[in-house]
């Protein structure tokens, strides 16, 4: 359309400085015009072929893309779409990761129209969150694939780093992070091998990478790797391989400390019924302090310092011990009130669900939950944050209703939340199932 | 009631209000009218003095004195909900306050151009016929200097335009508010970000001068056009419709109407919806606008992929679009509507723009896949593709939603391309975009 392109250029300069250009529309007479002002002129010479250019707009042409693979899994319920809109909207973000890893369990497909912003969640939680942009990967499916092949942002984020061995070989540290994560993920054992071979030669710093990467995907196969490394030189190296260690259940470890624990917390029945009561231990040995018990009480302590001491040894202590020690459930247990524990903080509650929530023990976390709940309420910010945590891990079905109470406007504001959030957990996972 | 509040809770705590001892003073002005009518209260509460409400139901729009940053407010809902079980009488005076901020409520819809309402029939039929001669003789005056103004921009070289202020275009725009000509002054308004709007800005911002000039001239010999396009351009200019005019006048029309699509946009802090419908019988595009302040909650009755029986009345015009739903029957989900091709809709956007040229927001529904060329785009079975619209950017949730396979698409064809609102899932739901 030269008639238009010579129109905006004589508007550009100005009717001033050049003449307006002659218009012939198709199908219309030669237009009469000529005896105005050369700037209405032009405008309606404009006017006329900027309707005539609307209506008679040419089609495009376009190649098309080749279509996604077909996703065989069955779509999610209408009530789970709206759900992760919600979340994605700002509405319990934090449950996503649980939400997803749901619907790749079940195999049931989300709707396409989501993809775009997980992607771009993926995209910034990139390799501070591989287990998350694996979720997405998972979840997405063939659809997310596609897309990602459209959209040079998204390209890298599903793209397998496995395979290429020079990775790890020449690879940069976080490189070499993510390829070993990834590797964990698909193939524990082949990562532990990796890690076996490579532990020599490494220096400190990898090292600690290597015991946080067996962290995850954790088994009794990693167990005397991990006990290696409580004799490492360094001592950051040994401490992360002790949390590590207190989370796998059934380890030489875990016996040691239950051993260790149930000397020094014991329960006693006095006046009013059983109540637990710390022993202050004389001290730490050496078997404690290679098992990452640090803090070490020293003569004339005060009773502060040895109660810490113990609550550490708790909270690396599987739950179950206290359970056969006592012969009573976790519920009872965790009721009981403390002797001459005080307000201290960190408090058992905290110490016990750490340790309910490294061993991975619903029993105990539904028990602490429940006694937060509905018995004695934590008080203490650990004890809040503790909290906060066992209701993301324990089982959602605590949220069914008339399970726990009813958020009421005279309850803590933590406390609502948290039955807020259990409530959130079961509906979602609920969805899922119909 | 239920739908107009902000959330659950804010009706749950309205709830115990909506008794009549909570309010010893209350009022209600025109309650009987279809749209129209007022509500106001005073409700004893734990503050010293009573919280004062006005709640104008046209809008509806809310104002109370009470601190809560919620819209409603749980005095407003309670208001409400006190009036529709009839317990506020069609009587009283309206107090000085609530009168002072409908008053203030009015003028600034008036100057955005929403509809102007005014329920009672004008007192002096003489004076009104005054005021109105007094109104087309400003506006023609308006036109004039607004033709000079076109015209000088043409002259001096559309060049400077990139170098000038918003303040160029907000002073002739606020020349036409004075000219009572709210149309035009929003056209105008909208051009200060034309010069910045990518390549090709210079032939958009003709374009918009040519077609204000061809609005210009149409109003100068309107007696010439046919009635239908008269009243195209009058309310492209700015004279707007009574409803109660309205509704005396015309027709409604009854149909199966499927919502379409819904977009909203921020103006200068009042939101507007745009709802397009479109007939099962007649295959008739119907557009019904709604209005709230910032913060206000907009008319959610109409929801996207709803099939309802309904009785619509149009606005005059000689590509009637707006109208206003006057009756509701049942609604029920309605489907994947039926789609065109590219053909198709150039075709029929080229007939309407046949008959209204200033035709630039056009409903379509369209069956086709998108593509990248490398823009975004659509394109049909037969390989013809339409553009989406720039500013919709990557349009990224249709093309999960397509997966590279045909899917049906609604939304707004303007002379930039696609604007896509609303496309259909496999299993027949509407996914807003």
């Amino acid at each position: 359309m030269s008639a238009w392109h010579d129109l905006v250029t004589a508007s550009l300069i100005g009717t001033e400085r050049t003449v307006v250009p002659a218009v012939a529309i198709p199908g219309l007479p030669p237009l009469d015009d000529e005896n105005g002002d050369p700037a209405a002129m032009l405008l309606d010479r404009a006017a006329l072929l900027t309707a005539a250019r609307r209506a008679g707009r040419h089609l495009d042409q376009a190649e098309p893309l080749p279509a996604s693979e077909p996703d065989p899994r069955p779509a999610v319920s209408q009530a789970a779409a709206r759900r992760l809109a919600r979340m994605l909207g700002g509405d319990h973000p934090d449950l996503l990761a649980e939400w997803l890893r749901a619907v790749t369990t079940r195999g049931v497909r989300l709707p396409p129209q989501f993809l775009p912003v997980l992607l771009d969640l993926a995209r910034r939680a990139g390799s501070k969150d591989p287990a998350l942009v694996r979720l997405v990967a998972e979840a997405g499916g063939p659809r997310a694939r596609w897309l990602a092949g459209l959209n040079p942002d998204w390209e890298p984020v599903l793209e397998e780093t496995l395979g290429q061995d020079d990775v790890w070989r020449l690879g940069t540290a976080s490189q070499r992070r993510a390829y070993l994560r990834a590797l964990r993920a698909r193939d524990p054992g082949a990562a532990r091998e990796l890690i076996a071979d490579g532990w020599a030669a490494a220096g400190p710093d990898e090292r600690l990478m290597f015991v946080s990467v067996l962290a995850d995907g954790l088994s009794l196969a990693d167990e005397s790797l991990l006990e290696a490394a409580l004799d490492d030189r360094t001592a950051f190296v040994r401490k992360m391989a002790a949390d590590v260690l207190a989370a796998l259940p059934g380890s030489a470890f875990s016996l040691r400390m239950a051993e260790r624990a149930v000397r020094w917390l014991r329960m006693e029945h006095g006046e009013h019924g059983p109540r637990l009561m710390i022993v202050p231990p004389a001290g730490t040995d050496a078997a404690m302090r290679r098992d990452g018990i640090t803090s070490d009480p020293g003569p004339g302590t005060s009773q502060a310092r040895y109660i810490g001491l113990v609550l550490e040894i708790v909270a690396r202590t599987p739950p179950w011990a206290w359970t056969r020690q006592f012969g009573l459930p976790p519920a009872k247990i965790v009721a009981m009130p403390a002797g001459d524990l005080g307000p201290s903080n960190p408090s058992l509650f905290t110490a016990w669900s750490r340790a309910a929530l490294s061993q991975g023990d619903q029993e105990w976390m539904n028990a602490l939950v429940n006694r937060a709940l509905t018995g004695k309420p934590p008080l203490t910010q650990a004890e809040l944050g503790a909290l906060t945590r066992l209701i993301r891990q324990a089982d959602p079905r605590l949220g069914a209703p008339d399970v726990l109470p009813r958020p009421g406007p005279e309850m803590l504001p933590a406390l609502w939340h948290a039955i807020r959030t259990l409530r959130f957990r079961y509906e979602m996972l609920k969805e899922l199932d119909t | 009631m239920i739908v107009l509040a902000p959330d659950a809770s804010s009706l749950r705590a309205a709830q115990p209000l909506a008794s009549v001892r909570s309010w010893p003073v209350t009022g209600a002005a025109d309650g009987s009218t279809l749209e129209g009518g007022t509500l106001w209260g005073e409700c004893r509460g734990s503050a010293a003095t009573p919280y004062r409400t006005v709640v104008d139901l046209s809008g509806p729009a809310y104002r109370c004195s009470c601190p809560s940053r919620k819209f409603p407010c749980k005095h407003a809902l309670a208001l409400m909900l006190l009036w529709s079980e009839g317990a506020i009488g069609p009587d009283g005076d309206l107090p000085d306050w609530a009168a002072g901020w409908l008053a203030t409520r009015s003028a600034r819809q008036t100057a955005t151009n929403t509809e102007a309402k005014d329920p009672k029939p004008p007192a002096d039929p003489a004076a009104a016929q005054r005021r109105a001669d007094q109104r087309e003789a400003r506006v023609a005056a308006g036109l004039a200097e607004l033709d000079r103004w076109l015209c000088d921009q043409v002259r001096e070289g559309l060049a400077a335009s990139q170098r000038s202020e918003y303040r160029h275009w907000d002073d002739i725009a606020a020349r036409m508010v004075d000219a009572q000509a709210p149309g035009l002054a929003e056209r105008l308004r909208a051009l200060a970000s034309v010069p910045h709007s990518g390549p090709g800005w210079e032939g958009r911002l003709l374009e918009e001068y040519a077609m204000t000039r061809l609005l210009v001239t149409a109003f100068r010999d309107l007696d010439k056009l046919p009635p239908p396009l008269r009243d195209t351009v009058r309310s492209r200019i700015g004279f707007t419709v009574r409803q109660a005019d309205l509704l005396a006048r015309a027709v409604p029309v009854r149909d199966r109407w499927h919502v379409l699509a819904r977009r909203d946009l921020d103006q200068d802090r009042i939101q507007t919806r745009r709802v397009w419908l479109r007939g099962r019988r007649t295959g008739r595009p119907a557009l019904v606008l709604s209005f709230a302040a910032a913060g206000q909650s907009l008319d959610a009755s109409l929801r996207v992929g709803a099939e309802t029986d309904a009785d619509l009345t149009f606005y005059p015009g000689v590509v009637p679009l707006r109208a206003l739903v006057t009756a509701r029957r049942d609604t029920v989900p309605g489907g994947t509507p039926p789609g065109t091709t590219a053909t198709g809709l150039l075709d029929g956007y080229a007939a309407a723009l046949g008959q209204d040229p200033w035709l630039e927001t056009w409903p379509v529904v369209l069956e086709a896949t998108p593509a990248r060329a490398p823009l975004p785009c659509l394109r049909d079975a037969a390989g013809d593709a339409v553009a989406l619209h720039p500013a919709a950017g990557d349009c990224w949730p249709l093309f999960a939603l397509s997966g590279g396979r045909p899917l049906t698409v609604a939304g707004e064809w303007t002379p930039r391309g696609l604007w896509p609102l609303t496309a259909w899932d496999e299993g027949g739901r509407p996914v807003q975009l």
